[in-house]
């Protein structure tokens, strides 16, 4: 269990410290009687929550394909019909603006992380879902600087490197308050129209 | 990411973790009993020999599970279930230590009795339980909770950087320094 090398008083207390503590139920039904003292986790409260929860859709490219032409379409319908204030309606030209007010992820940033030493680099945040293996970042022709380009929403970020299944915040970014679980992450302050 | 301290009653299939999250997901309130049941009595241990008494570490366990409830579809974008419920307890812990560091509380021979029931341990005294107990104590929070990381709960070094987001190369000297500290003081009473 302990170091070999380790002193016989502090292996001493060290063992004796892992003894097992004995817990009574009392303690856990008094847990559970303020967990059903809760609202049921968030996004899964009742069949609105169910049914407005964002989840992921696959589509074929075909079909991928008409949607976006319906999308394109209608954008060009509705762009060549301007409303009055009196009511009245007027025919104009298409705008080419229309694609541009489809509702995208507006601007790319590039997140960097230097680790030379380092066989494997992910990025995780409020954008990907926290997950440890979604987003890996590239290593540099020279072997040090790991790099990956997202596109984020305008707003607030909170974000933490994965080094070889250690988390690590951003060295050169603010640090965000405490989450309570455990982590601490950095900041990315993402305006509209920037870009890396 | 999969660690976990060692030693830990983990699900005989993690999947049971995943299938209890994902029924208390679905409305099932009962299935997080499953989920107390696993895994309290190691908070319990953790919570206990950080804190020093009972009381405080009841609050800190019961300040975990529910902030694991509240916090439950995190779990699962994140990481193994006793791992993230693991961080989050050592946080809790964390915020009662802090929140109580004015109040001179000593561990009394009564609770260590309590929490450590002979039949389960013939061999086990609890003037020893409480000796042990006042000697983490004297530490101070931040090297007694690398010490108990590390020596209770044996996670290596990668780890317990994971669960408290701090340098492994810091951890590793909190470390050496409660060992120091707690040799020093053998040195102070040895010839008593």
């Amino acid at each position: 269990m302990t170091d070999s090398e380790l002193h016989p008083y502090v292996e001493w207390i060290a063992r004796e410290a892992s003894r097992p503590v004995i817990t009574d139920q009392a303690a856990r039904d008094r847990v559970m009687a303020a967990v059903r003292a809760e609202p049921l986790p968030r996004s899964y409260f009742g069949l609105w929550g169910r049914l407005v929860r964002p989840r992921p859709v696959s589509l074929s490219p075909v079909a991928g394909a008409l949607l976006a032409a319906g999308l394109v379409g209608i954008g060009v319908l509705a762009g060549t019909v301007t409303h009055n204030r009196d009511g009245q309606s007027t025919v104009g030209q298409p705008r080419a603006a229309v694609a541009s007010r489809l509702p995208v992820s507006d601007t790319v940033v590039r997140f960097v992380y230097v680790a030379p030493q380092a066989s494997k680099v992910y990025v995780v945040g409020d954008f990907n879902g926290w997950d440890t293996t979604k987003t890996p970042l590239m290593r540099s022709a020279t072997g040090g600087v790991w790099t990956v380009d997202l596109p984020l929403t305008a707003g607030r970020h909170t974000y933490a490197f994965v080094v070889d299944g250690s988390w690590s915040t951003d060295p050169y970014a603010p640090l965000a308050p405490d989450d309570g679980f455990g982590h601490a992450n950095s900041v990315k302050l993402v305006r509209r129209g920037t870009s890396l | 990411m999969t660690l976990a301290p060692r030693g830990w009653v983990i699900a005989k299939d993690m999947s049971d973790d995943a299938a209890d999250v994902q029924r208390v997901l679905a409305g099932d309130v009962d299935a997080y009993a499953a989920l107390v049941d696993r895994y309290y009595d190691r908070c319990a241990r953790y919570a206990v020999r950080m804190l020093g008494n009972r009381d405080d570490a009841e609050d800190a366990l019961q300040a975990t599970f529910l902030r694991a409830y509240r916090a439950l579809n995190r779990y699962q974008e994140r990481d193994r279930f006793s791992a993230w419920l693991y961080r989050i307890l050592v946080n809790q812990c964390r915020s009662v230590a802090a929140r109580r560091a004015h109040r001179d509380r000593v561990f009394v021979r009564e609770e260590a009795l309590l929490l450590n029931a002979p039949d389960r341990r013939p061999n086990w005294s609890g003037e020893d339980e409480e000796f042990v107990q006042r000697v983490l104590n004297e530490l101070d929070p931040l090297l007694r909770e690398a010490f108990l990381l590390k020596y209770i709960d044996e996670l290596s070094y990668e780890e317990m950087s994971a669960m408290t987001g701090v340098g492994v190369s810091a951890l590793k000297m909190r470390v050496k320094r409660a060992c120091d500290r707690l040799r020093e003081r053998w040195e102070r009473i040895k010839d008593d």
